[in-house]
């Protein structure tokens, strides 16, 4: 097999079977998925999910309680590491010093020149401010000098945990810009989140973490697929439900309080054909309407059906 | 800072020496009870050692304070996130206490060089110099000590507190009532056994008469050596397993 194609299915991070306990508590049950090389990897999970300890133990910051891991397809080392930004939850940096002078110790650790300390600096605008102590800085500067230092040696695999944590709008956007440029120039992105829609906007492969389990991963259109909602209404509510159950076309007939909503494949609802089939089975609607489903509800359901 | 008062502890205690040796009477049941001045060669090494190992919660002090910040501004994880191993970050903490341990060394080698040449009474001599080496043991196990504390409490303030409270008194006390209630097994505590080495000029022959108890030297440095050695792997394997 050419070497550029072995490269293209080289695994950037494996997991297998993670278990972290903290005491009685079991952050981490199990856990298994594989980063491929060039992805932009989301963990989407809510606050307390076990996103950050899976990233701590992957940094080796935390010891696993049972399970493995493996980076580049190999056992990792600190020489790994080393070729490897992260920004893991804080950012964490000697108050005391200024950006460059952090910034220069992170550069000697990774084996890094200290060449591109200046360059990092300008791609988080943190230029006019690179010798102020890290400990006048705001929540955002903070959070982009960390962006910067994970920037440091031009790696090639980058972990933001939380990467717009504290950011302003334009911080955020900057942020999912700059993610989105790292990735096109052939950096593989794992980044740990819990919003949903920035996920959906940054990454192609997502992983769903719920209390320590992994709910589900793939590609990020497998999973987080949208669907199209008809909602439907009439006087006779359980009638109606009866007779849509025999419409064939709707992946899924369920009642709720309101309505009885069908769901179908984004793009695949027609209106028209739904009213014409309840009319020629004898229900008149009074309800009729194309909704589209929200990735936030996608998520709730994708969470709750597992626990 | 530590220099000053390395030195100005030690000068205190010369001025004693001087007041008491000045006076006659005084002078006379000193002489009888100590010999020569403590702080005339050769037993100056021994005695400027015995009183600057009662500073040696200073450079421990300056060891927590480096480690607990690292702890408070999780740089420690940082480090190893960017890359250093486990071992290399602890390795370079334990350095800093030998380099500490060295720094407080060859200070108090100094001191004790000023003081004798100061005193004046006897020439310059190396007689008791290996005092200076139990010097250096003692104070690599007190800042040894100290880093311990601060990998297992990891805050400074906490760290600090329970450094000073062990190191000044809590042993002292399980020494002073093991001493009296069993035959002597409190020489044995980790701190002690290094204090035993580095006693004053002359009054610990008069206490070890006085309770007819001399303690085997030789044990006692193999002892503070072991502990040593226990501490360097007790604060090697907490940082190398355990969560940062």
């Amino acid at each position: 097999m050419p070497s550029c194609v072995k490269q293209i299915f080289m695994a950037i991070l494996t997991v297998e079977n993670l278990h972290k306990n903290y005491g009685p508590i079991q952050a981490l049950k199990g856990v298994s998925f594989t980063v491929p090389k060039g992805s932009v990897f989301g963990i989407l999970g809510p606050n307390g999910s076990g996103k950050t300890t899976l990233l701590g133990i992957v940094m080796d910051i935390l010891k696993a309680s049972s399970g493995s891991y493996q980076l580049f397809d190999e056992k990792p080392t600190n020489a790994h590491r080393q070729h490897i930004g992260t920004l893991l939850e804080t950012p964490n940096f000697y108050h005391y010093l200024n950006a460059v002078q952090n910034l220069k110790i992170a550069a000697a650790i990774k084996q890094r020149g200290e060449g591109d300390i200046d360059q990092v600096l300008q791609i988080v605008n943190l230029e006019q401010r690179k010798f102020s102590k890290f400990s006048t800085y705001s929540l955002g500067m903070k959070q982009r000098l960390a962006i910067a230092s994970a920037l440091l040696g031009d790696p090639d695999v980058l972990v933001f945990d939380e990467p717009t944590n504290g950011l302003d709008p334009m911080g955020i956007a900057e942020t999912r810009e700059l993610i989105k440029k790292l990735n096109k120039a052939g950096k593989t992105i794992i980044m740990a989140s819990h919003l949903l829609d920035e996920v959906e906007k940054v990454c192609t492969h997502v992983a769903i973490l719920q209390k320590g389990t992994l709910i589900t991963y793939g590609h990020v259109d497998e999973i987080l697929v949208t669907e199209d909602i008809v909602e439907t209404g009439a006087a006779d509510m359980q009638q109606l439900l009866k007779v849509l159950q025999q419409y064939n076309n709707a992946l899924q007939v369920k009642m709720n309080e309101q309505h009885v909503d069908l769901s179908f494949a984004p793009g695949k609802a027609e209106l028209e054909a739904v009213n014409r089939f309840c009319f020629e089975n004898g229900i008149t609607l009074n309800h009729l309407r194309l909704r589209k489903k929200s990735l936030e509800t996608k998520f709730f359901e994708l969470t709750q059906n597992k626990q | 800072m530590y220099a000053a008062t390395l030195f100005g502890a030690n000068y205190i205690a010369y001025r004693i020496q001087e007041a008491i040796y000045a006076q006659k009477q005084a002078k006379g049941i000193a002489a009888l009870v100590l010999g020569n001045p403590p702080y005339s060669f050769p037993s100056v090494w021994q005695a400027t050692a015995n009183i600057s190992s009662f500073l040696l919660f200073i450079p421990g002090l300056i060891l927590i304070i480096s480690v607990t910040n690292e702890y408070s501004y999780k740089t420690h994880r940082q480090n190893i996130i960017d890359g250093l191993t486990r071992r290399q970050f602890i390795v370079v903490k334990i350095m800093s206490a030998a380099i500490l341990s060295l720094i407080s060394t060859c200070l108090v080698t100094l001191t004790a060089f000023i003081f004798g040449m100061a005193d004046g009474s006897n020439a310059f001599s190396f007689e008791g110099f290996h005092y200076i080496g139990y010097y250096f043991l003692e104070a690599m196990s007190y800042i040894m000590v100290a880093l311990l504390m601060a990998v297992f409490f990891k805050r400074g303030g906490l760290s600090i507190g329970v450094f000073f409270a062990y190191s000044l008194i809590l042993e002292q006390i399980v020494v002073l009532i093991l001493n009296k209630y069993t035959n002597y097994f409190g020489r044995y505590l980790p701190l002690e056994t290094n204090d035993i080495l580095t006693p004053f000029p002359r009054v610990d022959q008069i206490i070890n008469r006085l309770t007819s108890n001399t303690p085997d030297y030789t044990t006692f440095f193999i002892l503070a050596l072991v502990y040593l050695a226990a501490y360097l792997f007790i604060v090697t394997r907490k940082f190398e397993t355990d969560d940062l």
